[in-house]
């Protein structure tokens, strides 16, 4: 469950005693509507159908009733001021089914706050107050650049 | 209780202003947890997100990460536990770019990714260090894949990590045979390539030596007074005397050599 190469035979018959994966997924929104328990991943490519339920079993604990795979070619696109043909990577995406009982929705993350805005309004109120400041300061000398005075 | 469990996990992975005893600290830390912390109804996928807090943030402050030799004096179970906390913060790390390039929002710190990946290149060293001692110990060789000094099909040295073979290799008729009887090595190609690219490494140590030999010429003419030894020291190969007699090193002034 990891992309290392194991250890060749030899003398003392060497062998991986820690095991430490290295494989990466990360949680994506789905792209079309799913059903509440189905959760969709991006991976690393090496990792199979039954790498992807042990990872989750075992380091997230997450129950997992079914995983489906599949690979999405990267796009090939022109770049945009030279022309030359980029191709971008290739995707292994994951479908996890999760218990019946369980459901997941992707949080909102950049949800604003109630009191953003009231923040905002603050912050660009002392940016006035010590504007004014800087001027009242500097007002005998208009002609000083302002990174020359402090 | 869990979203604290969560929090000190997350703390533990990449956080530096703590002493060398950090990772005790954290593991005492997780030990008193457990006794209280129980399996919560929430499934653990909220572990791939950051803390609830630092969803809106821009600037989210951490340390910097591990180094080998804070590592070094860890037991093989710290660091199998730590490994599987960066291994999660990482994973947690990806889905919050993932989800900030998507929503064309900035990323606050990437350099977070960097520092988790650097830790676990650590950790990886650190056994690597760990296994080899031991195989050298007990066997008198290091347990490392063998690397094997052969001429590859250029002509050039190469290094080649040995793999096992699916057949013994004299038995494999269609590898041996391209070096055999075409005898790549030393055919007539192998041989012009070689030739050529011997020509290329003689050009390029030529137009070096060439170069440096004008430079300190220059160097003679725009700084006559400068400390020669100094200079010699900084070019070894140029023939100072002799930079000094030629005609682009003398100035509008007399000549004080």
């Amino acid at each position: 469950m990891s992309t290392r190469w194991y250890p060749l035979y030899q003398r003392g018959n060497p062998q991986l005693r820690v095991f430490l994966p290295n494989f990466w997924m990360k949680l994506v929104r789905s792209s079309v509507n799913q059903l509440p328990n189905v959760v969709q991943f991006h991976c690393s490519m090496e990792m199979t159908k039954h790498d992807i339920k042990n990872y989750l079993e075992k380091i997230y604990n997450i129950p997992v009733v079914e995983v489906k795979t599949r690979i999405a070619m990267g796009k090939f696109r022109k770049d945009v001021g030279k022309g030359y043909i980029v191709k971008d990577d290739d995707i292994k995406f994951a479908y996890v089914t999760l218990p019946k009982t369980m459901k997941f929705e992707f949080p909102n993350i950049f949800e604003k706050k109630k009191g953003d805005t009231e923040d905002d309004m603050k912050s660009l109120d002392e940016a006035k107050k010590s504007f004014k400041g800087f001027i009242q300061r500097n007002k005998d000398r208009s002609d000083v650049p302002s990174w020359f005075t402090i | 209780m869990n979203f604290l469990f969560n929090n000190i996990l997350r703390n533990a992975a990449v956080i530096s202003y703590r002493s060398h005893n950090s990772l005790k600290l954290y593991i005492t830390a997780i030990q008193n947890i457990t006794y209280i912390h129980t399996t919560s109804k929430h499934n653990n996928l909220m572990d791939f997100f950051d803390n609830k807090k630092n969803w809106n943030e821009t600037n989210i402050r951490v340390g910097r990460a591990w180094r080998l030799d804070e590592l070094r004096i860890k037991s093989n179970t710290d660091l199998h536990k730590l490994w599987y906390v960066l291994l999660k913060e990482r994973n947690m790390l990806f889905t919050m770019e993932h989800e900030c390039n998507r929503k064309v929002r900035l990323f606050p710190n990437p350099e977070r990714i960097d520092k988790v990946e650097e830790s676990m290149n650590n950790i990886e060293t650190v056994v690597r260090e760990r296994n080899t001692a031991y195989y050298t110990l007990e066997t008198g060789e290091t347990g490392e894949r063998p690397v094997e000094d052969v001429v590859n099909l250029f002509g050039l040295p190469e290094k080649y990590p040995k793999n096992e073979y699916i057949i013994p290799k004299f038995m494999n008729t269609r590898w041996v045979k391209s070096y055999l009887e075409h005898g790549y090595i030393n055919s007539l190609a192998v041989k012009k390539f070689y030739r050529l690219y011997q020509e290329k490494l003689r050009s390029i140590k030529r137009n070096e030596r060439n170069r440096n030999f004008n430079h300190v010429q220059h160097l003679l003419k725009r700084f006559p007074d400068m400390d020669l030894e100094k200079l010699q020291a900084e070019y070894p190969e140029v023939d100072l005397e002799k930079a000094k007699r030629t005609k682009k090193a003398r100035g509008h002034f007399l000549p004080k050599y």
